[in-house]
């Protein structure tokens, strides 16, 4: 899996509990919502590293094994994205989703998030453009598709279509809550 | 765990101690617990400047030396400035320093001195204890 983040620590050859302490450290001077990637031989930190990121609120996404090495894949708490309002008016739930997926009309999926989260679960067809990346790329967009923003909690997603909208995108809608609580089919890139 | 609290009673002094104390301590203060360490009894050697440096292995478990030399573990001089670069809170048992005839200058800088008052005052609320 070739995935992208935003920082790599190097924590191989240390034994617990320096991997956790080596990544909280690093994990300070990193933005909130950036993705850091943590390579480790320490094999009790695959279960170490999820624990950490539970109890400290960050995101942990997932563990590529390569060789001896893990990489362990963390997202930076935002706590912009721990806030309830939503401004994009058009909302569609994940029952809703599901259903005009098994439906017969073509709909486009966009999803918001880094791409290391993409990475290790996304609906399949879903096309990845992180939320910071939609300004330069929303061309890429076809403006008369049926747009559904998807994100992990709806957040990035009502910034995304609100943008979107302001592009002269009509059809968009946010998709809520996102892939923290979605049940249905999904895919990770090999 | 922002919210949580840890406290630990270090009562023994061999290297097997030391790391059961520190691991757990430092992996609790990363995880962003608030944690203190009461030091009582030869649980002072941890602490004690030249001793933390040169703990014993327990008497017939020598050939884990090799061990914690090939699993490249993080030294007890090194854990406890990890510790402290954490902000976890050491504390010297003032009862056994005197019954030792140490002084608070013969242990690591930045430490604190209490008795057992000072240990159940930290610990009253405190979500973890241990003792090891």
């Amino acid at each position: 899996m070739n995935l992208v983040a935003n920082e790599t620590l190097d924590a191989k050859g240390l034994a617990c509990p320096m991997p956790i302490v080596k990544t909280k450290k690093a994990i300070k001077n990193l933005e909130p919502g950036h993705v850091i990637e943590v390579h480790a031989t320490d094999k009790g930190s695959t279960a170490d590293i999820k624990a950490w990121s539970e109890s400290t609120g960050h995101q942990y996404l997932g563990t590529v094994e390569e060789g001896d090495v893990l990489k362990h894949y963390i997202r930076k708490a935002s706590e912009a994205e721990t806030s309830e309002e939503k401004k994009h008016g058009d909302v569609l739930d994940l029952d809703g989703l599901r259903s005009k997926i098994d439906g017969d009309e073509t709909i486009s999926i966009l999803d918001v998030r880094e791409p290391a989260e993409y990475a290790f679960g996304h609906i399949p067809g879903a096309i990845n453009i992180p939320l910071g990346e939609l300004e330069e790329r929303f061309e890429e967009l076809n403006k008369d598709d049926d747009i559904h923003v998807i994100c992990r909690t709806g957040s990035r997603s009502d910034l995304a279509a609100q943008k979107l909208s302001e592009k002269g995108y009509q059809n968009v809608k946010n998709i809520v809550p996102g892939m923290k609580e979605w049940q249905g089919p999904t895919e990770t890139n090999n | 765990m922002a919210d949580t609290k840890v406290a630990i009673i270090a009562a023994n002094g061999s290297l097997f101690d030391a790391y059961k104390v520190f691991n757990v301590a430092t992996a609790a203060a990363a995880s962003d617990a608030e944690v203190g360490i009461f030091f009582t009894f030869e649980g002072l050697n941890l602490i004690h400047k030249e001793g933390h440096k040169n703990l014993p292995i327990p008497e017939g478990k020598e050939h884990f030396k090799e061990g914690f030399e090939k699993t490249n573990v993080p030294s007890i001089e090194e854990l406890v400035g990890i510790a402290q670069e954490l902000g976890i809170k050491l504390i010297a048992c003032q009862m056994t320093m005197d019954v030792m005839g140490l002084e608070k200058d013969e242990f690591v800088d930045g430490i604190e001195v209490g008795g057992a008052a000072s240990y159940i005052e930290y610990a009253k609320d405190a979500n973890i204890s241990l003792t090891f």
